[in-house]
Parts: C-alpha cells; sequence; structure tokens
C-alpha cells in the first residue's frame, strides 16, 4: 500500500516537471468590460491580443513556452473586476489588465499588497507611471497630463516656437477622465504665456450645445478635447453648427475610424488626434497578421476591427506585455516570478513592435515607457501624421506625476 | 413532516411571540449560523473573499433598503449615495486617526443625518415624485465628491482605506474580514427581524399600507417617514463604510454611482419587499449571478467545444440573467423570498395537501 503510493506520487511528480518543461505556458488575464461603458474598445484591444498571441504561439511562443490569454468580461463592475483578479491570481496568472478606470482603482490596493503585474494603458491612475511609488503598475503608453502636454508642445510647434497670446480652449466631459489634465494645462498657460478657457459639458456627451456656444465667443486658435468616442461626433457638429474650423480640433487618443466614419470621412477632413500608436492597417506586425491570420480564416475577431485605432492600440499594450515576459524568461529563466516579469517589463529599451507605436523604454522609475504620442490629422481617406513621437515638457508632466504619487505614498503609509 | 408543527403549545406570551415558533426554523438557522462561522475552515479563499464576503456585505445594505422600501413604503433611488456618505465618512475619520470602531460609527451617524435631511424635503411629496427627489440625493452626491478634492482626494479621486483595526489589532486575513462582514450582517438581520414585532415595526406598516388611515389611528406618519429614512441611512452609512473596509480598501466615486443604486434597489425587489430571507437571495441573485452565468457559459463553451466571439461570450450571460429576473418575477411577483415562503408552506403541512394553510 504504501510503496503504490511512492510510486504514484514519483509517478505524479515526474509527469508533472515533464509537462512543466514541455509547455507551460504564460498566462495573462484581460479582465476587460465586453458589456457596458468600455465596449466601444474592449473588443478590438482583445482580439488584438489574441491575434498577436496566435503569432508568437506559432513561431514557438516566448523562449518555448506558450502564451494563453483569458479573457474575462466584468461589466464595468469594480466587484467582478475584482472576483475576476482574486480568481485568476489563484491559477497562476501574475498579468493583469482591466481596461477600466473604476475597476483598475479598486483592483489597485489588491494588487500593490500581494505583488501582481497591472498592465494599465490609458486608464486608471496616470501618476503609476512612477515606478519607485507603484511598483507593481504598469500604465505603459502615455499619461493624460503627458498627452495634453504633448498636444500642447505641437501648438508651440505650429505657433512658431512661442504660446504668448495664443488663445487654447480646453473642452471636456466633465467628469474625472476630463478633469484630469485641467492642472497640467493651466501649469503650461501659465509657463507658456498661451490664454487657456476650460469648457466643460456634462455627462453622457450627448448635449454639448451651451459648451460650444462660449467655445465660438472665445474665438480659440485651438481647441484641445478629452471626449469619448460619439461624444467626439457631437463635437464636431456643434463646431460645424456655431461656425468653428475642424482644423483648430485636436482630440484626446479616444477618437476612432467608427467615429470619423460617422461624423462622415470627407466632413470629417483637417480633424486631428493626439496618439501613440499608428492607425491603420498598413504597419508591418498588421500586415503580417492579416497574412498568417486573417487570410487563413483563422483570425480572432471581425476582420473590419483591424481598420480600427483600438485595434493597434490593443496590439502596442500587448507586444509591450508579451515582449517583457519575454525578456523575464531570457533574463531570469523558468518559472516566472512577478519580480521576474516586473524586471523584464523594465528592460524594454526602444521597443516599438515594428513601428507600430512610439519607442517605448521602461525603466524602475518611469514605468510609462517616455509617454511619447504624435498629431495625426485626418485628410478625408486616411491619417497623416504631423509630427514626429513627442514628449513635450516632461518637467511639468513629472512634477504633476511626482505630486500626486507622493499623496498616494502617504496616505499609503499612514495605514 | 420537515416543519412538525404537532405538540408545539404557547403556553405564555413570551413563546407566543418568539421570532422562530416552529422548531425546524430555528435547526436550520442555528445550522447555517455554524457553517457561516465555521466557513473560513472549509471555503476556498477565494469563495471566501470574492463571493461570501460581498455577499454578506450587501444582504446588510439591502436590508437597510427594505427597511425603508419593504417596511414604510418609500421609495429610494439614492441608496447607493447614502452608503457613499458613510465610506467617505469613515475612510476621512479614520486617516485622522479616529478609531475604527467610532468611525463606522460616525459613518452611520454622518449618513444619517445627511440622509434625513434630504428626507425633509423629499417626504413633502410621495410616490414617483418622491422617488425622482431620492434620485436627486444620488446626482447631488455623485457631483459633490467629484468636484470638492477635499473630499475625493484629489484628481484621481480615490482614497486609499486604512486598515480595519479592531481594540488596535489590524485586520487583514481574508477570514477576519470575512468575521467582520459576518457579524455586521448578522447584527442588521437580528435587528431587521425584531423590527416586525416592535411598535416601531408597526407603525411603518401602517405607515406603508395607507398613511392617512395611519394618521386616523394616531400615528405620526411623518415623524415614521423620517424615523425609516434616518434608520435605513444609518445602516446603509455604516455598511458602505464595511464595504470599503472589508473589501474594496479604497474608497472612488464609481463605488457608489447610480447604477449601484439600481442595483441596490433590485436586489430588494428580486429578494421580495419586507422579506428578510428575500434580502439574502436577492443580493446573491443580483451579485453573483452575473459572474456564475459567466462561468457557466464558458464552462459550457468547452465542454462541448463550440467558439464564440468574445462580445457574444459576454453579452450572453446578461441576456440569460434578464431573462432569469424576469422569469422568477412571473413566477412570484414577490421574489424570491416569496417563492421560498410557497415551498415552506407546501412542506409546513407535508403530506397533507388540502390543509388549509
Amino acid at each position: 500500500m504504501k510503496l503504490r503510493s511512492i510510486i504514484g506520487g514519483l509517478a505524479l511528480m515526474l509527469t508533472s516537471s515533464m509537462a512543466a518543461h514541455a509547455a507551460d505556458p504564460v498566462k495573462f488575464a484581460l479582465c476587460y468590460d465586453l458589456s457596458k461603458a468600455y465596449t466601444f474598445v474592449t473588443p478590438q484591444v482583445a482580439q488584438a491580443a489574441k491575434d498577436y498571441a496566435d503569432i508568437l504561439n506559432a513561431k514557438g511562443g516566448l523562449e518555448g513556452h506558450p502564451i494563453e490569454v483569458i479573457v474575462q468580461d466584468h461589466g464595468n463592475e469594480p466587484q467582478r473586476g475584482i472576483e475576476c483578479y482574486e480568481r485568476l491570481k489563484r491559477e497562476g496568472v501574475m498579468v493583469f489588465d482591466m481596461l477600466s478606470t473604476p475597476v483598475s482603482r479598486a483592483v489597485l490596493p489588491r494588487v500593490m499588497k500581494d505583488g501582481n503585474i497591472l498592465m494599465q494603458s490609458l486608464a486608471g491612475r496616470g501618476d503609476a507611471v512612477d515606478g519607485d511609488v507603484f511598483k507593481w503598475v504598469f500604465p505603459i503608453g502615455p499619461t493624460y497630463w503627458g498627452q495634453a502636454a504633448n498636444d500642447v508642445g505641437y501648438i508651440k510647434q505650429q505657433s512658431k516656437g512661442s504660446l504668448k497670446g495664443v488663445k487654447i480652449a480646453f473642452v471636456y466631459v466633465d467628469y474625472p477622465f476630463g478633469q484630469e489634465p485641467i492642472g497640467i494645462m493651466k501649469t503650461l498657460a501659465q509657463k507658456e504665456g498661451f490664454d487657456l478657457q476650460l469648457f466643460p459639458y456634462p455627462l453622457p456627451g450627448n448635449d454639448q450645445a451651451s459648451a460650444w456656444t462660449q467655445v465660438r465667443r472665445f474665438n480659440p486658435d485651438w481647441i484641445i478635447s478629452w471626449s469619448l468616442s460619439n461624444m467626439h461626433v457631437i463635437a464636431s457638429r456643434e463646431m460645424k453648427r456655431n461656425g468653428i474650423s475642424l482644423e483648430k480640433y485636436i482630440g484626446v487618443n479616444w477618437f476612432n475610424e467608427v467615429d470619423i466614419k460617422n461624423i462622415g470621412a470627407d466632413a470629417a477632413k483637417g480633424m486631428k488626434r493626439g496618439t501613440n500608436v499608428a492607425g491603420g492597417s498598413t504597419q508591418p506586425l498588421v500586415q503580417e497578421i492579416i497574412k498568417e491570420l486573417y487570410d487563413k480564416g483563422k483570425g480572432n475577431g471581425d476582420r473590419k476591427h483591424l481598420e480600427d485605432v483600438y485595434y493597434n492600440t490593443g496590439l502596442a499594450i500587448w507586444s509591450i506585455g508579451f515582449e517583457g515576459a519575454r525578456l523575464a524568461i531570457k533574463k531570469d529563466g523558468w518559472p516566472l516570478t512577478p519580480q521576474k516579469l516586473k524586471d523584464g517589463l523594465e528592460s524594454i529599451k526602444g521597443f516599438d513592435a515594428n513601428g507600430l507605436m512610439a519607442p517605448v523604454t521602461v525603466t524602475a522609475s518611469d514605468h510609462g515607457g517616455g509617454g511619447k504620442t504624435r498629431i495625426e490629422m485626418w485628410d478625408g481617406a486616411k491619417w497623416v501624421p504631423q509630427t514626429d513621437w513627442i514628449a513635450s515638457f516632461p518637467e511639468e508632466v513629472w512634477s504633476v506625476v511626482k505630486e500626486q504619487s507622493a499623496a498616494y505614498a502617504k496616505s499609503d503609509a499612514n495605514k | 413532516m420537515l416543519f412538525r408543527q404537532a405538540g408545539i403549545l404557547h403556553t405564555n406570551y413570551a413563546q407566543d411571540r418568539a421570532l422562530f415558533p416552529i422548531p425546524a426554523d430555528r435547526w436550520m438557522i442555528g445550522g447555517l449560523l455554524l457553517l457561516a462561522a465555521a466557513a473560513p475552515f472549509y471555503m476556498s479563499t477565494l469563495y471566501l473573499s470574492s463571493y461570501m464576503l460581498p455577499w454578506l456585505v450587501w444582504t446588510a445594505a439591502a436590508l437597510g433598503l427594505n427597511l425603508i422600501l419593504g417596511w414604510a413604503g418609500q421609495f429610494h433611488l439614492g441608496y447607493a449615495a447614502v452608503m457613499g456618505i458613510g465610506a467617505y465618512a469613515a475612510v476621512h475619520a479614520q486617516r485622522n486617526g479616529v478609531p475604527w470602531e467610532i468611525a463606522i460609527v460616525l459613518a452611520g451617524l454622518t449618513a444619517a443625518v445627511i440622509g434625513s435631511v434630504f428626507a425633509f424635503a423629499a417626504l413633502r411629496v410621495k410616490g414617483l415624485y418622491l422617488a425622482l427627489s431620492t434620485l436627486a440625493l444620488q446626482f447631488v452626491m455623485d457631483w459633490t465628491i467629484s468636484h470638492v478634492p477635499a473630499i475625493s482626494g484629489g484628481t484621481q479621486a480615490t482614497l486609499q482605506a486604512p486598515d480595519i483595526r479592531i481594540l488596535g489589532q489590524a485586520v487583514t486575513s481574508d477570514a477576519g474580514l470575512y468575521y467582520v462582514a459576518l457579524v455586521w450582517c448578522v447584527l442588521v438581520t437580528t435587528f431587521m427581524l425584531n423590527l416586525r414585532r416592535t411598535a416601531l415595526g408597526r407603525a411603518l406598516v401602517a405607515v406603508r399600507e395607507k398613511d392617512y388611515a395611519a394618521a386616523v389611528i394616531g400615528v405620526n406618519s411623518f415623524y415614521f417617514k423620517l424615523v425609516a429614512f434616518a434608520t435605513s441611512s444609518f445602516i446603509a452609512g455604516v455598511g458602505g463604510a464595511i464595504l470599503i473596509g472589508t473589501f474594496y480598501h479604497a474608497v472612488t466615486p464609481e463605488q457608489f454611482s447610480v447604477d449601484v443604486s439600481i442595483q441596490a434597489l433590485a436586489m430588494v425587489i428580486v429578494g421580495g419587499l419586507g422579506s428578510i430571507i428575500g434580502s439574502y437571495f436577492g443580493a446573491g441573485f443580483i451579485l453573483l449571478m452575473p459572474g456564475v452565468m459567466n462561468a457557466f457559459i464558458s464552462w459550457l463553451t468547452t465542454q462541448f467545444g463550440f467558439s464564440l466571439g468574445i462580445e457574444t461570450l459576454a453579452h450572453l450571460p446578461h441576456a440569460l440573467y434578464g431573462a432569469l429576473i424576469i422569469g422568477f418575477l412571473l413566477i412570484e411577483p414577490l421574489g424570491l423570498g416569496k417563492i421560498y415562503g410557497n415551498i415552506r408552506d407546501y412542506l409546513l403541512v407535508w403530506p397533507f395537501g388540502y390543509v388549509k394553510k
């Protein structure tokens, strides 16, 4: 009896250790809101993650370990996001992304306590780029502060290096997402001497009429707009109505091809957006995915999403995530731990996924990867880059970041 | 057979008015309490921390809403906002060095005061108008929290909650937090069970049935409505503080938004107005069913090997979940609590179904 159990135990150990060598997958959890507020972006991002994982797996995965992408819906409800995190963490997942500001905020205390990786590009606390305070959070990509600063940097280029007397309108939806850049805009207005006015409009953003009549009276040279998807469509309509040229409009990165189609490809000519990824399906990486997957009917979703900039956003987020894991295995070997993954992500240097996005260099203190964006203009058929990848006013941006993260560090120490 | 009633003779008033006159009920409650108390020993930490704990906290909150909605008959569409007031009050108090035990009482009192201030204005109107006034409370709170950095904690609008400390001892383990939630839920349940047989409870029911009629028999309906608002707000405030302390560990405005108010309302309506066990069922159903449905559908797809798109996979559980709510309410408009009541009534006299219940 005893002998048999020992043999059984040995056999079990042998098979399990063999399996570990053969094909232990690296798991990534995409706890996304696929059914409520973020549906304008999550399906494309999840599809991109799965597509890219398939491409890498066909080439042998991450140093021999296949990628497993787990997608689960949390409906933008914090408690379901926490459930997703708690469940998957016990299934051996170490890298999470929530892609929702409320859920990221709710999960953050747990992630910091447990020491797991939270990727939260373009969602959640912006000050989490401060890797010294937020050790386990990687909001790779620009913060909203950085993006706003880059927009101002572009306007400065356009105004021949001086912003004195330039009138900039900041139009935003009046809740935390829209309010976030106000601080940095005010700081920059003081430093650069441009004339800044704020124009909030209420959620859900279907009625912006009063904001835009005020914008008309202000008669700005440029308009920076913090709006989400369809709000841009409403904004363009109000601009037409008030006789404001669309060429003055610079949108935040949540402005995609679907919105352009809703405005009308011709009517939208001249509108601009800030972005950290190149749009369109002409990028080499997207072309490879089309050739290897979609032409063979093996894509992970609707082919029309490939034209959408949010697909590229997803590719950008997850190519960085996968690259970080690859570096981690290469440097420190299998089995992975969150600490190794963290080191892997922090050793990413000048990575741009074959020209898909702004080059990213992550360090232990900068988890944002540099925060570069560029301005693109819609020319009636495609997005035309107006600048290189730029990161303007880094000192001002970092002083905002440091101020906020210090407040977090203080409240965390008070526990 | 199960609920044998033969031989139960009440020889004094105290026995007659006992909470559970039938022994079977007492045994069941005792058994459930034992199971609940022993949960950390047989349940995985996942189930304990992600299912049981939020379920208990939300049940307590739903009971508070049931007090105002089910007992006093007053609509409340801003319940989550009241919970939020409590949560913010407790976190701010704790961050300023107030011990947790006092902070949650402060949370309850703050919520009760603000909730009643709104009630003063709201109680001049009835029915749908009252529903709208309480909805206004929700939006006023949302706006205040997001526009006053001193409350919300700056542009990030997140305040890290200090750990719960009971008598100076930090509670951080899953089991410890679970017991905090369990004790709170048992306290609220006991209060609600006893409310039914007090003068206050009977007055509330009189107000619910018809406030003019209540006034005629000498029940000051305005006073009792106000008491109902204050009491339910107190429970909501403490509930919000406990929700933050045991589950979220950080407070943000979205955790107490209008959607959450609607969810709380759904818990009470699906569970059953004025039903205590219904609040347990309702909270469990509304809170846990979407996750369970999600897991069930993904299990089905892997079991039968058909692949669904990411989006279909996310929306299908919602459709099923909605259909279930409609189904339950069609079968029994008085909610899940009433379904349980029907089954119990049937078993009370089983196998003699022809006995008049």
